[in-house]
């Protein structure tokens, strides 16, 4: 996933080494012939690669004794059946089988994949739109600082709020009754919970997703708009013809950030509704994170780690599949400008 | 060079000469145009309301919140903070996650950044390979390595431990980290290095003395980053954690909840607990707002 928000500034090249700044490289050569170029490279170059095991060891060995070794293990796990202590017995794919024969991972599992899809086009639509109205608006700074924040704050916070907003006596129904709604939907019934989720979802992380698209349609030199002005461009044709190609990159960057963190989601449906009776949400509400913490560490009964780790790496394969596609389809010569 | 200039290349943001807007660049005024602007700032005025409300019901007592949830304080009263200290165990909380937001942070950063600087310093085979290495991880979610972390942190002893979560902060934030440090070491210029290095600086000292002063804005935002992931993270914290006094605030504030179930609802307890997670975000926001946002929009994503 290289991600290209910087480029415009440093240059063309996704790699863009601060070597071809020197006046003898910059000839625009593809990197082989670069490189090529200084063999011994002066001194200070050789030094500095005596430094790779001080510099680049401490970070190397955290990462992967930390990160990449556990992701391996879930791979491992996941084709055992364990129940986290005693013996692995090894089944193969059987754990796979075994959660795609499970209603409660299905029904997980599409839960995520509603988010994903479903959720992230909301998001994307209401950011492009709010894109274009902050654009030129007078207090646009304001606007944007304020509709980022949200941003930052924990998950936990909203779901423990929509708990309180939306609880029977709560501040919704409130404001309904006088408007003539004597009879308002449960809208923390088990049924409810996950469209709510999915509503406060879109209103928390809109802020972001504009914020970045923002960074993207600023970047356009304002001369673009006045040649349009001139040409008697439609505010339609600006869209299609000037913004939209110029902040391409910006929205496959966009996708591939909300596929990564949409699949993550766990705090907001762990207490969302404020009190969820015995601990763990309701069903219906699960996404595939919660499927795999709950059969791992809820203690409501024996822990299948096979099975939750099946269901992470299924999480995974999903993201990387998407990421690649997304990848592809969002490929096309990002216009320099 | 001030910081603002060096975080520069950053940013892609271009300042327009001047306060006014050219006509050209006007939007046309039409009414969807309206409808929408009205809307953004209606969005605008409810969370800013909605920010000011949570802090308000936090002093006020539970059945006051329950009886008119649209009130107002009628006195300052610390009595849920209070409560939420000593009954909620917020104050061990607090200080758990503060030790475990501030010391896994630094310790990111100050390993993150001499292995940014070597990947955009050197470039050959090697590097390429260690850079993509590190962006591997930004697609892998935390759910994926859970599990074996569990397991394996619990062979060393180091589940419900904190130094435990802090090593896995540390190795967790890597690839973010490095990944954007490097972006921000390739944007600095190389003039002042290679000036140094006729001098007879060594390869180590150009780093010490000449990049690092002068990555100071960039190493920040990386650092102020790193704090706002730490602080709110919680599902690693949630699993790795089992003992109250060990709880980060994320992890009290689900038990909080979860008491409730059966102790009835401490809604100003609870409000309380929720200012004490999202103050300090708006603190950081408010006084490095420009900086996170810049970070945050350019490294791409937590």
């Amino acid at each position: 996933m290289t991600l290209h928000l910087t480029e415009p500034r440093t240059g063309g090249a996704p790699a863009h080494s601060p070597e071809s700044r020197k006046p003898g490289s910059r000839k625009p050569g593809p990197r082989k012939s670069r490189r090529g170029s200084r063999p011994g490279g002066s001194s200070i170059d050789v030094q500095r690669k005596k430094l790779l095991i001080p510099f680049v060891g401490p970070a190397f060995v955290l990462y992967t004794v930390l990160f990449i070794v556990p992701a391996l293990g879930a791979v491992w796990i996941s084709l055992h059946k364990w129940a986290g202590s005693g013996p692995m017995k090894f089944v193969g794919l059987d754990n796979y089988g075994r959660i795609f024969r499970d209603q409660l991972f299905l029904s997980s599992f599409g839960n995520t994949l509603l988010l994903l899809f479903v959720v992230g086009t909301a998001i994307f639509v209401l950011a492009f739109a709010l894109t274009l109205v902050l654009r030129d608006m007078a207090g646009k700074k304001i606007a944007r600082n304020v509709i980022f924040f949200p941003h930052l704050i924990n998950a936990l916070v909203f779901g423990v709020l929509a708990g309180f907003i939306f609880n029977p006596g709560g501040m919704v129904n409130s404001l309904l009754a006088p408007l003539g709604v004597t009879d308002p939907p449960k809208w923390l019934a088990q049924d409810n919970i996950f469209p709510l989720i999915m509503v406060t979802l879109v209103c928390t992380t809109t802020g972001y997703f504009t914020t970045i698209l923002m960074a993207g349609v600023d970047r356009i030199p304002p001369y673009y708009y006045e040649d349009c002005a001139l040409a008697g461009a439609s505010a339609f044709q600006r869209l299609r013809y000037v913004i939209l190609p110029l902040t391409w990159d910006v929205f496959g960057t966009c996708a591939v950030l909300w596929t990564i963190s949409s699949v993550k989601i766990f705090e907001i449906v762990w207490v969302f509704g404020g009190s969820s009776g015995a601990g763990v949400p309701p069903t219906q509400s699960w996404t595939a994170a919660v499927y795999t913490y709950v059969n791992a560490f809820s203690g409501q009964s024996t822990p299948a780690y096979g099975a939750a780790t099946a269901s992470a790496v299924l999480s995974l394969a999903l993201i990387s599949v998407l990421v690649v596609l997304l990848r592809r389809a969002m490929r096309r010569d990002a216009v320099e400008f | 060079m001030s910081q603002d200039k060096l975080l520069a290349p950053l940013t892609p943001v271009r300042r327009r000469p001047g306060r006014g807007v050219s006509p050209a660049l006007r939007g046309e005024r039409s009414i969807l145009r309206g409808m929408g602007v009205a809307l953004l700032w209606m969005v605008v005025v409810i969370s800013i309301a909605a920010l000011v409300w949570m802090v308000a019901q936090a002093f006020r007592d539970t059945r006051a919140i329950l009886d008119d949830p649209w009130g107002v304080p009628t006195s300052l009263d610390f009595g849920n903070f209070v409560r939420a200290w000593t009954v909620g165990d917020f104050a061990v909380a607090t200080w758990n996650s503060l030790l475990t937001t501030v010391v896994s942070s630094v310790l990111t950063v100050a390993i993150a950044a001499p292995c940014s600087y070597y990947l955009s310093r050197v470039d050959n085979k090697l590097t390429q390979g260690l850079s993509l290495y590190f962006i591997l991880g930004l697609g892998i979610p935390a759910q994926v390595i859970l599990i074996p972390l569990f397991v394996m942190l619990n062979k060393v002893y180091l589940t419900d431990n904190i130094i435990g979560l802090n090593l896995v902060y540390i190795g967790v934030s890597m690839p973010f980290t490095v990944f954007l440090l490097t972006a921000f070491f390739r944007s600095l210029p190389l003039e002042m290095e290679e000036a140094a290095a006729l001098d007879g600086t060594t390869a180590f000292g150009t780093f010490w003395r000449i990049t690092l002063p002068l990555a100071k804005g960039g190493i920040l935002t990386a650092f102020i980053l790193q704090v706002i992931s730490h602080w709110n993270e919680t599902l690693l914290a949630l699993t790795l954690l089992q003992s109250t006094e060990k709880y980060t605030l994320p992890v009290a504030l689900i038990s909080f909840v979860q008491q409730q179930t059966y102790s009835g609802a401490d809604w100003g307890g609870l409000f309380a607990g929720l200012v004490i997670v999202v103050l300090p975000m708006l603190i950081i926001y408010v006084w490095l707002g420009r900086r996170l946002t810049e970070g945050l929009t350019l490294g791409m994503g937590k």
